[in-house]
């Protein structure tokens, strides 16, 4: 029941889409779909899509195995270096890097700079599986003769394809929705195509009827990744001590190891460091009153809390439900739940205005229609962390809990929340940084009068005012390192060796 | 000290008939084991006591009053049937003592029944360790103070001893086999491992495809099985053909008294190896045999034999590897009465 | 494999930290405004204009009027959209928009009241709506920005139509998603017909252009020199040399205002229009009275870099008078067939 009111919230946009788009008349559709630009916008997105996952992917499994199974000096440390990513907005990163190297524009610039930004995603699910497998199946691979390249593809990865995969979505979804980066880069995506038509001509209704071609992309990815998903993969290991996997030598190979990581965070992490101070240098103009910074940050801190609190409160049955009542009605829900993620802010605004001025109106412009917004838009982050965590407590438990007289509610306070917490951690820590970064939907939505960290960067950029700009860039980088290295530690990355 | 009645009891998962029927009857204040081989139902009549499951047809009565069946399901929390399961499933989160307190309300929380149980798994003292600084035998032990501890109508026990290494598993199996009688809990333990039904439980119901084929004190199903089936899976067994005539059976080993069978023709006849035995030389009342192979199990031995007319039979040793080489003729004669069933 | 009981703990932490924020949240939000009116000395403006722009100058009016002004900035286009999507419900009394499109969008839809002829006579008719719904607050030219290191003054052309040719392949730079292009295009449209502006874009495109996303990006790659001329607005000039610190005469970058009417040096404006609900509110008029007053019109001559509208203010500093500009004789309120114009941009593959 309460899932259902999950789902609800993330099936807004898709019954605003559905009403505008009816309005617009078939003739409009039609004649607003069924063009060539369509159909190579739809090709460009999903490429686009492709690219950075695949790069993602080989990103974040390889970082995430040369600090999880390897001896790699300073992996702690590369543990957060890699993570670390997650905090740049693709828009400051887009826009860091066409500072740096005049003229850089095109599809792949964008995928570089969307890769840099979003590998994150792919790497801390990893590394934590990478860390939770067993190894005595990677043992029995080798004792069978199975060398450590051939374990690794045929027993390795397939431990940790669940994982994978999860991140991959989200990598995927993400790149769908993402304007910041493409639109700096000037890539021409279906979501670029859908802003550009707000603005030329402010045709809401192209743009909506653009973004119903987004939702069924999406509903592309979500099918093709059930379809190929295995089926009841859990691969939590119960009871026995925990044992970690022995960790390769990589002798001289960790020259060159150490090398692509840093090379992976001078790119991702350097280059926007060092383009926003060249910034600072050059300009004169000056931010605000240090009480002005300060507000912004106490705005961005107290929207993507409330974000993270309503999105994680609405997360929190649907995951749960996933996790313990796996069925086809429970993968529907779970999937519609992604559905808004590839939709951009500006559609999911316009949407939640629309709910805010027909259903609750009370709640228009303020905190908490843009949390249900942020809620929205992240909360397959959420559900994915909270069923994740609840998959890997055994159900036995809460049976035990029951046969020693716990009702229902007793056993969801003293055993299923405390041992979902650590996920419901993760998810809130992944819904606030990524609501930290959050501007259209924040820009439409947010209370009349109240600047964030986002939108103060956002106003100063469109005046060319970039010194004044850096150093909300900066505090908005640093304020979302604190939830990513949450989420490193959450993810055993930070513990000693159990040996 | 309740006890407990389950009468028709039918549970079905889709086209598959889990429990078929079962009557069953636990004593207050007994151990009764539910012995059968793996998909035989007995995880399921467990889940269907404790209220994890609902019943498609029949009744639970605990202690006189109806838990499931008739429209009724009293949730798993109002039964008071606390469960033990396989892995102990010990709340990772919750310390030893925390865990075993989780089933009393607040007061008793403070009082001293949690010190007092664990003192009765022999863990005094361990209240403040979590459950990963324990080892295998020892979270077992929890999840039996744990489920004790509320002094529930009734403890059930999921094959708590099969994660465990033989030599733990029989002391630990002895020790919360004391504990339940110390306690005066009525409990019914879920098993299919045979030694440890018979060993421990003061009744055995033997469950085959959902339904009950018979239930009795250890050495009743032992020395009298309902059936062949039974016989074999509860022990090692010599099944012969044989003709019974007047309270004896003439079998390929001779003629020896039987029970069970009253008419008279072909039967079935039941010898545990340990009623046969060997003798260096032949004399009167003995048949020769030769010896195929020798199982050496440590406190004794199986030693395979084949009759003159071919028939294949076992004979249980305390060993002493000189009376039987393999390949030697040696002769065999038969101790007690045999179980016979008509053929 | 589970958690130890220390990361638990930090976790709850986290998650009161998320409850603290809850209620600290809770207690900030704001109802929104009832419609104001009489005047509760309290007006809500919906800004398509920058806030570093526009806030001194909202400061100053509340200063000297003592109504507080509750604005809510963002894009042009999507606060246009989100007014449509609020419709009669919305709590905006004003929106001030970055160009006449987005005016004429919202005034489509009936939403604005019509302002006095005492307020909208002060803007000259071209730079105001014919039905009144609307009022120019200060107006930018079109222009051609060039390096003057890769361009002489002599090579300069003399009308917009000369980019398409071969001269210019590969030295333009445009920002075809920019509002101002598109009034641009329009303006080709309204005089010279559909045809003429489908050669030019189809010129533009073939003659290899330098597309940007946005105004600012052009100036800069002009001053850096790597783009030799760009489609503007004048103003961009000024904000980049008050970010660097310096005067427009100072900067490499130079304006081109196309001479003899050309469409090229078309002038927009940025404007004003009341929304129905404060059709009585005596200060949402005096706000709009405020921006045509001399106070506002002087703050965007020096402040914003734009030409007044209302006459008898000095302009900006540093480019030629409104008055003296050869501007194409263009009236706004033709600008509206915007969606012809959308299309043909789309044809033109300038845009995704």
């Amino acid at each position: 029941m309460a899932s259902t009111a999950a789902v609800a919230v993330a099936v807004v946009p898709l019954a605003y889409l559905g009403v505008r788009t009816a309005e617009a008349g078939l003739d409009r559709i039609v004649a607003e779909l069924w063009t060539g630009r369509v159909a190579w916008l739809s090709l460009r997105s999903l490429g686009l899509a492709a690219v950075v996952t695949s790069a993602c992917v080989l990103l974040g499994v390889g970082s995430a195995y040369l600090v999880t199974r390897t001896d790699l000096p300073g992996r702690r440390f590369f543990a957060v270096l890699a993570a670390l990513p997650l905090a740049v907005p693709t828009y400051i990163a887009a826009f860091a890097w066409v500072s740096a190297f005049d003229g850089l524009a095109g599809f792949w610039p964008a995928a570089l700079v969307l890769t840099l930004c979003s590998y994150p995603y792919v790497f801390l699910p990893v590394a934590a599986a990478l860390r939770g497998a067993d190894p005595a199946q990677e043992e029995v691979s080798r004792s069978l003769g199975r060398g450590g390249w051939q374990t690794f593809t045929r027993v390795t990865l397939r431990q940790i394809r669940p994982a994978t995969a999860a991140g991959a979505l989200l990598v995927a979804l993400y790149v769908l929705s993402d304007f910041g980066a493409v639109a700096i880069l000037r890539t021409d995506t279906f979501t670029r195509a859908i802003f550009v038509a707000f603005d030329l001509g402010f045709d809401r209704t192209g743009a909506l009827v653009l973004s119903s071609v987004l939702v069924l992309l999406t509903l592309l990815l979500l099918t093709g990744e059930t379809v190929t998903r295995r089926r009841g993969a859990r691969y939590a290991r119960l009871g026995g001590a925990r044992r970690a996997a022995a960790r390769l030598r990589l002798g001289p190979a960790r020259w060159p190891a150490l090398a692509g990581l840093l090379g992976v965070a001078a790119l991702a992490l350097g280059v926007p460091a060092v383009s926003l101070a060249r910034r600072l240098v050059a300009g004169v103009s000056r931010p605000g009153a240090l009480a002005e910074v300060a507000a912004a940050a106490g705005n961005s801190l107290v929207l993507a809390l409330a974000g993270a609190a309503l999105t994680m409160l609405l997360a929190l049955p649907l995951g749960l439900l996933t996790a313990r009542a796996p069925g086809p009605l429970t993968t529907v829900l779970d999937r519609l739940a992604y559905l808004s993620h590839a939709l951009p802010g500006v559609v999911v605004g316009l949407s939640l205005i629309f709910f805010g001025i027909n259903v609750a109106y009370p709640l228009y412009q303020t905190t908490w229609l843009l949390a249900l917004a942020y809620a929205t838009l992240f909360l397959p982050l959420a559900v994915g962390s909270v069923a994740g965590a609840a998959a890997q407590a055994p159900p036995g438990l809460e049976e035990v809990a029951r046969s020693l007289g716990r009702g229902p509610w007793g056993v969801l306070r003293t055993v299923t929340l405390p041992l979902t917490l650590p996920g419901i951690g993760a998810g809130a820590a992944l819904v606030f940084l990524t609501g930290m970064k959050e501007l259209p939907a924040t820009l439409l939505l947010r209370p009349t009068g109240t600047d964030t960290l986002a939108t103060e960067l956002w106003t100063n950029t469109a005046v060319g005012a970039y010194a004044a700009a850096t150093p909300y860039a900066a505090l908005l980088v640093v304020i979302s390192a604190l939830p990513t290295w949450l989420l490193v530690a959450r993810s055993g990355l930070l513990d000693k060796d159990d040996r | 000290m309740s006890e407990v009645v389950l009468t028709g009891v039918v549970k079905r998962y889709g086209p598959v008939t889990a429990l078929d029927g079962v009557d069953l009857t636990v004593p207050a204040g007994e151990l009764t084991a539910v012995l059968g081989p793996s998909g035989c139902g007995k995880t399921t009549l467990l889940r269907c006591l404790a209220g994890f499951e609902r019943l498609d047809a029949g009744e639970i009565r605990l202690d006189g009053r109806a838990v499931a069946g008739g429209g009724r399901h009293v949730p798993t929390h109002r039964r008071r049937i606390a469960v033990v399961p396989q892995e102990g499933a010990l709340f990772p989160h919750l310390s030893v003592a925390a865990n075993i307190g989780y089933g009393l309300d607040r007061a008793a929380r403070r009082g001293d029944r949690v010190d007092e149980v664990l003192a009765l798994v022999g863990l005094a003292g361990y209240g403040d360790r979590m459950p990963h600084q324990l080892s295998g035998g020892q979270q077992q032990r929890v999840a039996v103070a744990r489920a004790l501890a509320p002094r529930p109508s009734l403890v059930l026990l999921d094959e708590p001893f099969s994660a465990l290494d033989a030599g733990l598993r029989a002391g630990l199996r002895h020790d919360i086999r004391e504990a339940l009688r110390a306690d005066g809990a009525t409990g019914v333990l879920v098993t299919h491992d045979q030694g440890e039904a018979l060993s421990v439980a003061d009744r055995v119901v033997v469950l085959r495809a959902g339904r009950v084929v018979q239930a009795g004190p250890p050495t009743t199903i032992y020395r009298e099985p309902a059936d062949p089936w039974v016989a074999g899976f509860v022990g090692d067994a010599v099944l012969l053909p044989a003709v019974a005539e007047a309270g004896s059976a003439r079998t390929p080993l001779g003629a020896i008294p039987i029970t069970g069978a009253s008419s008279s023709g072909a039967v079935t006849v039941l010898l545990r190896p340990e009623q046969v035995r060997i003798v260096p030389s032949a004399r009167p009342g003995t048949v020769p045999a030769t010896v195929l192979r020798h199982d050496f199990h440590g406190h004794d031995a199986l030693v395979g034999l084949r009759l003159a007319d071919g028939t294949r039979i076992t004979a249980r040793i305390l060993d002493d590897a000189a009376t039987a080489p393999v390949g030697a003729d040696v002769a065999v004669r038969v101790d007690g009465t045999a179980r016979a069933w008509p053929a | 494999m589970f958690i130890s009981l220390r990361r638990s703990t930090a976790t709850l932490a986290a998650a009161g930290l998320l409850v603290t924020g809850l209620v600290a949240c809770g207690s900030e939000d704001e109802a929104v405004s009832e419609p104001g009116t009489s005047g509760d000395k309290q007006i809500t403006v919906y800004s398509g204009r920058n806030e570093q722009l526009i806030k001194p100058l909202l400061e100053k009016f509340t200063a000297q009027t003592g109504i507080t002004v509750n604005a809510r900035y963002a894009n042009t286009a999507q606060l246009a959209a989100q007014l449509v999507e609020e419709g009669d419900k919305s709590p905006a009394d004003v929106f001030l928009a970055q160009d006449a499109g987005a005016l004429g969008t919202v005034s489509k839809r009936d939403m604005f009241v019509t302002l006095p002829s005492t307020t909208t006579d002060k803007a000259p008719a071209t730079y105001r709506a014919r039905n009144g719904h609307w009022v120019g607050v200060s107006a930018r030219a079109r222009v051609l920005v060039y390096n003057a290191d890769a361009v002489t003054e002599a090579e300069l052309p003399a009308s917009v139509f000369e980019l398409t040719g071969p001269a210019w392949k590969g030295k333009v730079g445009v920002a075809p998603t920019n509002a101002s292009f598109q009034a641009f295009v329009t303006a080709i449209t309204v005089q010279h017909g559909e045809a003429r502006a489908k050669e030019f874009l189809a010129g533009l495109k073939a003659n290899d252009p330098q597309v940007r996303d946005g105004n600012g990006k052009i100036l800069e790659d002009v001053i850096a020199g790597t783009v030799p001329v760009g489609l503007v607005n004048h103003y961009y000039l000024g904000e980049v040399a008050k970010e660097q610190g310096t005067t427009v005469d100072a900067l490499k970058a130079k304006l081109h205002f196309f001479p003899g009417g050309d469409t090229g040096g078309l002038v927009n404006v940025a404007g004003v229009g009341v929304l129905k609900r404060a059709a009585d509110n005596p200060d949402a008029q005096a706000f709009v009275d405020y921006l045509l007053g001399p106070e506002a019109q002087t703050y965007f001559a020096e402040q914003t870099f734009e030409y007044p509208v209302v006459e008898g203010v000095t302009g900006p500093a540093g480019v030629p008078a409104l008055a003296d500009l050869q501007v194409p004789d263009i009236d706004l309120n033709d600008l509206d067939a915007l969606e012809s114009t959308v299309a043909l941009i789309k044809e033109s593959g300038l845009v995704p």
